[in-house]
């Protein structure tokens, strides 16, 4: 998959670039499969396992795309958010 | 009434000790400051907070639902439960962007949002609408557990409904969010083991696939194994016009924050995690959990239809899959299926009244009334208000009879005319807290009038539940988009401030555009946001 971007910045992780509008596609039509797939799999029909076994994919390739950006926003924004708390704290005590 | 042997009674004790012991046990890390009593302290890896996204959502009124929907619709019913998929976008989109404001909770997300007057009007009221809501859902999950034990033992409603509830009282009040965490790791654990083996109990007790898949036949009743068996496209009990509405308000709800009540307990999930990874990653993976369960309880529903196929009351065949285990399982595993009912019962208990006293001390105590109170006081006030909300749904419970009703009333009606609106407010900076404001209040004006009022005095039909969704988000707009464009656009401080932080998805070019000039963010940052 050498068109999906697999290393970032934090600038670049912090926008919203095609690895996120994939897993936007990708996410709930693994839901739909997996909810459809366990069902027929228990009634022992060959597509509920077909369904089952394509949500498994879906899940591994979508986790190949986003994880790399998701692991790079949260290095990044976590040694930020020390500074980010604490102006909360002074929004809850109207300090600010 | 089902006879519990002493085996079944000392699965239950055993249970019910371990449970409390598991979340008392965390008492010392509960007291340490309020974001341990309400967040634990925001350092959980992402299968915790995903394991208690999955047990709170699996509630003792849950199987009752689903048995209801599944056992009148078929397998198409399994739609009904899908809303979980919100989760699907959510954990991508705003469950990140979320995850980075730190908000303890969605009223005060508000205030970083918004600012002013319009933003401290909405944060009060959320904050009380969820402390209402909380009472009232803790009120409808008891009354169900209440409802169960009369079944089961004979007891009056109320014995269910106070006895399990105060139980679990006793490790909220001790270790806040510690123990409902942890507690619900092991009963999530618990809970699923038990629907996997109940159901599968069932689907053998009517006879295996093979068998419930030839009964049905001989009933003329295989309609019931296609999700796609639509009525009409607009016609009938079940049309596709309903299907389409479920998924749009399901799948693009993800974009929102609000857009399903799931929402507020999610949020409180979502800042537990240590980072903004985990937090993706424990709502879509306690989502994922929560649509292979009601595929399981769908099946097994089916097996139920086909030894019983004849049920015609409501209240009757909500107890499908609870009769499953009560009926089929052998003695000794009867009291492991109670337990694992408690062990559901307590996990949802458990976080309804910590969500609830969240919002009562953060949101209404911390900000409005002492904001400059010690972390020692916040945590004792937590524990008051967990009390006064545990008491409070005690009435509410009293008050309910009809689940399904309540249920389908708040999860489609109270949430229809603000669903847009909690999208806007993630995706395009100009929309305001006036207008959203305006259409929370538009909301409960037009849903009381286009569900009760008007179809009373015979002015509109009563409309099927997708066109009543799609009158209120129409008529809503007429109210809020005007009121955002006549009131003036939020600060730009606050706005680039929330940006910064956030990083919101949609429409934020002109914030984008200040933050840059003020040098909060990078040349190449702006120049590859494109069309924003």
């Amino acid at each position: 998959m050498g068109w999906i971007k697999t290393k970032w910045t934090p600038e670049q992780a912090d926008r919203w670039t095609k690895e996120d509008y994939i897993t936007f596609i990708i996410s709930p039509l693994i839901y739909v499969l997996l909810a459809l797939g366990v069902a027929f799999s228990l009634l022992l029909l060959w597509y509920g396992w077909v369904m089952v076994g394509a949500s498994i994919i879906l899940l591994i390739v979508m986790i190949k795309i986003i994880d790399p950006k998701l692991k790079a926003i949260s290095e990044d924004y976590e040694t930020k958010q020390k500074k980010y708390l604490e102006d909360l704290e002074k929004i809850a005590r109207w300090e600010e | 009434m089902v006879n519990f042997a002493f085996l079944d009674w000392f699965w239950l004790v055993a249970f019910i000790v371990l449970m409390v012991f598991c979340g008392v046990l965390f008492y010392r890390l509960g007291k340490r400051s309020l974001s341990d009593f309400f967040l634990a302290g925001r350092g959980l890896p992402w299968w915790l907070p995903a394991a208690s996204v999955y047990a709170t959502h699996s509630a003792t009124d849950t199987p009752m639902w689903i048995s209801g929907v599944i056992y009148k619709y078929g397998m198409r019913g399994i739609w009904y439960t899908f809303f979980s998929a919100w989760c699907a976008i959510s954990a991508f989109a705003s469950t990140r962007i979320f995850r980075r404001s730190l908000a303890y909770t969605q009223a005060e997300w508000q205030t970083l949002r918004y600012s002013g007057l319009g933003a401290e009007l909405l944060r009060g009221w959320i904050a009380g609408w969820q402390v209402f809501m909380n009472m009232f859902v803790l009120g409808w999950v008891g009354i169900a557990m209440g409802k169960l034990c009369g079944y089961l033992f004979g007891w009056p409603e109320w014995i269910g409904l106070i006895l399990f509830s105060s139980l679990c009282a006793i490790y909220v009040l001790a270790a806040g969010y510690w123990g409902v965490v942890m507690a619900d790791f092991q009963q999530g654990v618990i809970a699923f083991s038990v629907i996997i083996i109940v159901s599968l109990w069932g689907i053998v007790a009517a006879g295996g696939p093979s068998g419930i898949m030839a009964k049905l036949d001989t009933l003329g009743e295989s309609w019931r194994l296609n999700p796609f068996a639509f009525s009409g496209v607009t016609s009938g009990d079940f049309p596709l016009a309903w299907f389409l509405t479920m998924m749009v308000i399901a799948v693009i709800g993800g974009f929102g924050m609000g857009t399903a009540i799931d929402w507020y307990p999610e949020a409180q999930r979502i800042q537990s995690a240590k980072t903004v990874r985990d937090s993706s990653y424990s709502i879509w993976a306690g989502s994922a959990l929560i649509i292979v369960r009601n595929s399981l309880w769908t099946v097994a529903i089916l097996a139920f239809f086909s030894l019983y196929p004849r049920i015609q009351s409501t209240a009757e065949y909500e107890m499908a899959w609870y009769r499953l285990g009560f009926e089929f399982l052998p003695v000794g595993l009867v009291g492991f299926f109670f337990a694992a009912i408690v062990a559901i019962h307590l996990s949802t208990i458990s976080t309804h009244l910590n969500l609830g006293a969240s919002y009562a001390t953060r949101d209404l105590y911390h900000h409005y009334f002492k904001p400059k109170a010690s972390d020692k006081e916040l945590v004792w006030v937590g524990r008051i208000t967990t009390l006064i909300i545990l008491l409070g749904s005690f009435v509410y419970g009293l008050m309910m009879q009809e689940i399904t009703q309540w249920l389908i009333f708040a999860l489609w009606i109270m949430a229809a005319g603000i669903w847009l609106p909690n999208i806007l407010q993630v995706i395009w900076w100009r929309f305001n807290a006036w207008g959203y404001l305006s259409s929370w209040i538009a909301n409960l004006g037009f849903s009381w009038l286009i569900v009760w009022v008007l179809p009373e005095f015979k002015v509109i039909p009563v409309l099927p539940d997708y066109l009543q969704f799609w009158c209120m988000m129409v008529l809503g707009a007429v109210i809020y988009i005007p009121i955002t464009f006549l009131t003036k656009p939020e600060d730009m401080d606050r706005l680039v401030k929330y940006y910064v932080m956030s990083r919101p998805l949609g429409w934020w070019k002109p914030v984008a555009e200040e933050a840059e000039r003020r040098g909060l963010l990078k040349l190449e940052d702006h120049r590859s946001r494109g069309g924003n």
